[in-house]
């Protein structure tokens, strides 16, 4: 809110990939599609001890996590990036251990009520 | 609520028109009297400057640093190390920029061939005569010298005596526990020397000898004994004066510099806190023209060793045997929980000095939920009248740096030198510069400048209150006549028919006065955070705690109430939360580690009112946790949460109780001055003939006040030294 | 190729004529005059990424390219930065002007704004005894012309900020040499 203050109003930038959110939108469903098809031969070829299902689950929650994102430049940068994970998946240049991690972190979750941050001493 | 503040500044907020007002109205005032301004040209950059302005000072107004060793803005002008030699146009001599005035349509420059020659030789003379110790010396890394003779010096070297009579070497001087000294290095600036003799008023450093054979000394064997001597460890632009305690810990580019604020007196000066590894390894002053300008007092600078002993860190209760025993913080909330819920509102709160205004709102907070209204301050300060009602009854309210100003200062009952010690050097700034009175009812004590004793009888106050005194005369005709008043005056039986005779007498002047700006009444405070528990609505009214027999006693700490078991009720349950292990902790049920000011971001509000934050230099140690965390843990425990789960949250909850807390930097002013006066009258108490005392007198008293200092050996050695030097017989 | 003609200007026609045969692929036809040689120019050329697009696949590649597009509000880039979130949420910022060093007389490295991260633990590494952090932030020093600068990277990056403003700057008075040896004056010089 401050920050409106400081920049003001509208402006011109250049855009990544889309200019329109609705062209953001084809981009982000086309990247979905992308990975879901190549989800089972994922499973398949990484040996994961995931089913499809579960996969499919994983996929659907990390694409949710960004609902609210507006910004064009954004989106599209998120996209670009999905886009260079699903290459290098594809491609096997990760290994088992990087499709892992994108499912729970294996470290404990730290505490989020005041009380157990505060016995555990963490901020 | 962060960023809400800080938006409030940007739009402005924060300068009231009505601030602004007086600022312009005085300006445009003395801008018809002052002479007309001369134009000079500072490496052809025009400038208009007033007349009698230094070459030096006009270069700053451009921007251009012209290299200096002996000159120092806040000191004398010197002009005996002329690094500062500049080409003036038409001159067949380079002058000193520091000590020349300028003339109209001089045409200065300071990166001429002539000027860079001259700085090469003067670089050389002083080469000449420095040892080449830089790889052993304290100073390295943070020296004018090496420094200046990396950009100003010759790239090679013409010194050969080393084959004849050698480098001169200077035997080093004992000047006390805290100065180290290696005398070869100086190079006869005399900023220590003016220091001494002009800010902190005494005249024990000088040189002797001329030539070669110049030294700078004390003449005889003893002590450099001021509250302000650290600030020559700073003043030294060589290694000559280092800190004792620091010597061979670190170098300036390993440490890591955070801001704070000083709490160990009640100026809050502003500070940076040098850090390694967790470590805090030196306190040096930040500069601030409000409060401190660039000094420290010693007992901020050195006292920080302290915080590494003593510490509580980790939670202690009372076992059946009657010992403490570290427990964990589960237990130990549990513990305390319990007693706290079985006391059924029977629970008085005690905040020390120390404490901040984040924990003083939480605490309070907590004892009002669980019903209880005991929340009360240490020292104690008169009820009757306005009690701490009205703000102006206990704030410095003119502000520390317009006391520079004032023509007759009246100190009641009061030791500003060892109490705030930076105060004290602003009265004698104004001492110094501006012919300033200064006057004294209190104990004959040593203020470093010449005062006016009137006696230690309080019914002088009376008598100058009714004009019967022949002091009066002298109050009635100053401009900006200032009225200190100290706390341990107030913390007397009679402190409030004190204050309110001050007030009279105050307003009496007040109402005389042209600006409006300026306040005759001022009260001087000992501790840091007094003045933020008292807006935050805390009482000082201990001494009724003992009558209202509680079940709980919650020490947040609080070490110099005085309080023991026998004052308490048999059964009565001791908390103490503070960081040092010291009176409170001895007497403790349950011991809560909190943490010190170099480890939290907390708020704190000086004599003055302005508040300010200290910010997070090192991370506590053991299991300590912040105290307003304590606070906040221990009612959810005991089933009144207090509804803030975080620094900002809490900070909310500062700006709904008073507003100022939350705005940094700024002072706060008070106002209702005639109604608390008129409230002070309807009491009418009449003044003891007890004469007037301060616990602080001489410089032994200063050193050790607070749990911080008392824990610090450095501390303990400076006492040691006031006490060996007051057998010496110099 | 242009270039090497005009260069070889000087040379006889003749020669340029055997030089033309022997290095362009792309001027069609040699010609006597040096002028006519000089004027032809080569084929466009065509970027290959674009060769095989239709029409309206080639306007939407040039609005790419050359337009821009409108953003109406401050841009948000800690989802894309990789910051761990812990390190997003649970920091706080501090805007400041460095002050002065009071062991020098230097002014260098104030006057600018800086941003500075909260303080986390560090300590001594038992190998070497150099200091060790769990903190990547905390050797993040970056300077802004101003505050406003300072707050919108934290905006931009979803820090929480506060201001620290600068404390007041005092006007200088006009210094004397004189007033050391005033005679009447509590400024008079007692120790030299």
């Amino acid at each position: 809110m401050a920050s409106q203050a400081v920049r003001g109003g509208a402006r011109q930038v250049k855009p990544l990939l889309s200019l329109d959110n609705e062209e953001a939108r084809k981009r982000a469903l086309n990247l979905y599609k992308a990975w879901y098809r190549q989800l089972p031969y994922i499973v398949r070829q990484y040996d994961i001890p995931k089913s499809v299902e579960q996969c499919r689950q994983r996929l659907r929650e990390e694409f949710k996590k960004h609902e609210c994102l507006t910004d064009v430049r954004v989106i599209d940068m998120l996209i670009i990036k999905g886009q260079m994970e699903l290459k290098e998946t594809v491609h096997v240049w990760k290994q088992k251990g990087h499709i892992m991690s994108y499912f729970k972190p294996t470290a404990e979750p730290k505490p989020t009520d005041f009380l157990s941050k505060f016995l555990q001493g963490v901020n | 609520m962060l960023r809400i503040t800080a938006q409030k500044s940007l739009a402005g907020a924060k300068v009231s028109p009505k601030h602004l007002f007086p600022i312009f109205s005085r300006s445009s005032t003395d801008v018809a009297k002052k002479p007309e301004k001369i134009e000079v040209f500072i490496d052809d950059k025009p400038v208009l400057v007033e007349p009698g302005t230094t070459v030096l000072q006009a270069a700053a107004l451009v921007g251009v640093e012209i290299p200096r060793f002996c000159y120092h803005e806040r000191l004398a002008v010197a002009g005996n190390c002329r690094m500062c030699l500049v080409e003036v146009e038409k001159s067949p001599k380079p002058v000193a920029a520091c000590a020349m005035p300028v003339m109209k349509g001089w045409r200065i420059k300071t990166d001429s061939e002539m000027t860079r020659k001259a700085r090469e030789g003067v670089m050389e003379f002083l080469l000449v005569n420095h040892p080449l110790d830089c790889p052993i010396c304290d100073q390295g890394g943070e020296c004018d010298l090496q420094d200046q003779s990396m950009a100003f010096g010759s790239d090679r070297s013409r010194f050969t005596d080393i084959d004849f009579s050698g480098k001169r070497a200077v035997e080093d001087k004992d000047i006390g526990p805290l100065i180290k000294t290696i005398m070869t290095r100086c190079i006869h600036c005399t900023r220590c020397i003016r220091f001494a003799s002009e800010v902190a008023g005494i005249d024990d450093l000088g040189t002797t000898g001329r030539g070669s054979d110049m030294q700078v000394g004390t003449y005889v064997e003893k002590f450099f004994l001021s509250e302000l001597s650290g600030n020559v460890i700073d003043l030294c632009p060589v290694g000559a004066l280092t800190s004792k305690p620091y010597s061979f810990t670190a170098r300036p580019w390993e440490t890591r510099k955070t801001d704070s604020i000083d709490v160990l007196d009640a100026v809050g000066s502003n500070i940076v806190v040098c850090t390694r590894t967790g470590d805090v390894l030196r306190i040096l002053p930040r500069i601030n023209e409000d409060i401190n300008e660039e000094w420290l007092s010693d007992k901020s600078r050195f006292a920080y060793d302290g915080l590494k002993r003593q510490r509580l860190v980790t939670p202690m209760l009372r076992d059946a045997c009657g010992e403490l025993k570290p427990v964990d913080w589960e237990a130990a909330l549990l513990g305390v929980g319990k007693v706290l819920k079985a006391a059924g509102g029977n629970i008085t709160a005690v905040a020390g000095g120390l404490a901040d205004a984040e924990a003083l709102v939480a605490l309070k907070d907590l004892v009002n939920k669980l019903g209880s209204e005991a929340v009360c301050i240490e020292n104690s300060f008169p009820l009757d009248g306005s009690g701490t009602d009205l703000r102006s009854s206990y704030l410095l309210n003119n502000k520390i740096a317009p006391a520079e100003e004032a023509d007759l200062v009246l100190l009641i009952g009061t030791n500003p030198r060892l109490e705030a010690p930076l105060l004290n050097s602003r009265i004698r700034k104004g001492y110094v510069h501006n012919e300033t009175e200064i006057a004294v009812i209190g104990p004959k004590i040593d203020l470093r400048y010449d005062y006016i004793h009137l006696g230690e009888d309080p019914s002088i106050i009376r008598q100058i209150e009714n004009g019967q005194h022949a002091f009066v005369k002298k109050l009635k005709s100053a401009k900006k006549p200032l009225v200190i008043l100290g706390s341990d005056t107030l913390s007397r039986s009679d402190g409030a028919a004190i204050l309110s005779s001050v007030q009279s007498l105050s307003r009496g002047l007040q109402d005389e006065m042209c600006d409006p700006e300026w306040k005759v009444l001022n009260i001087l405070h000992k501790v840091a955070n007094q003045v933020a528990a008292l807006d935050i609505g805390y009482t000082p009214d201990l001494s009724k705690i003992c009558e209202s027999s509680p079940k709980v006693l919650y020490l947040l700490g609080a070490d110099d109430c005085g309080i023991t078991r026998a004052d308490l009720p048999d059964g009565c349950f001791i908390v103490y939360q503070g960081h040092h292990g010291d009176q409170g902790a001895s007497i403790a049920d349950a011991v809560l580690p909190g943490i010190a000011y170099t480890e939290k971001q907390a708020t704190y509000v000086n004599t003055e009112g302005r508040a300010q934050q200290t910010l997070v230099a090192v991370t506590p140690p053991g299991l300590a946790r912040e105290d307003w965390k304590i606070i906040r843990a221990l009612s959810e425990i005991v089933g009144a949460k207090l509804p803030y789960d975080s620094l900002e949250e809490i900070r909310y909850r500062l700006e709904e109780v008073a507003p100022h807390l939350t705005r940094y930097g700024c002072a706060e002013a008070a106002n209702y001055f005639c109604e608390a006066l008129e409230l002070g009258k309807k009491t009418n108490a009449p003044i003891d003939t007890s004469p007037l005392d301060v616990k602080q007198k001489t410089l032994e008293d200063f050193y050790m006040t607070d749990v911080i200092s008392r824990a610090s050996p450095t501390m303990a050695k400076c006492v040691a030294a006031v006490q060996k030097q007051n057998l010496s017989k110099y | 190729m242009a270039s090497v003609i005009l260069r070889s200007r000087v040379l006889t026609p003749k020669y340029l004529k055997q030089c033309c045969a022997g290095i362009s692929t792309s001027v069609s036809r040699y010609s006597d005059d040096v002028e006519v040689a000089v004027k032809q120019r080569e084929a466009p050329l065509i970027r290959k990424e674009l060769a095989l697009l239709n029409s309206a696949e080639l306007e939407q590649k040039r609005q790419h390219e050359e337009g821009t597009i409108t953003v109406d509000r401050p841009s948000n880039v800690s989802v894309i930065t990789g910051v761990p979130e812990e390190h997003i949420k649970s920091r706080r910022v501090r805007i400041f002007m460095p002050a002065k060093n009071a062991m020098q007389s230097g002014t260098d490295n104030t006057g600018q704004w800086e941003m500075e991260f909260e303080t986390r633990e560090r300590w001594e590494n038992p190998l070497m005894g150099w200091s060790s952090t769990g903190d990547p932030l905390s050797n993040m020093q970056l300077q802004f012309s101003t505050k406003e600068d300072a707050i919108a990277f934290c905006e931009k990056n979803s820090w929480p900020w506060f201001v620290q403003e600068e404390p007041p700057k005092k006007e200088a008075k006009p210094k004397s040499y004189g007033v050391n040896f005033s005679w009447n004056k509590r400024t008079r010089v007692s120790t030299k």
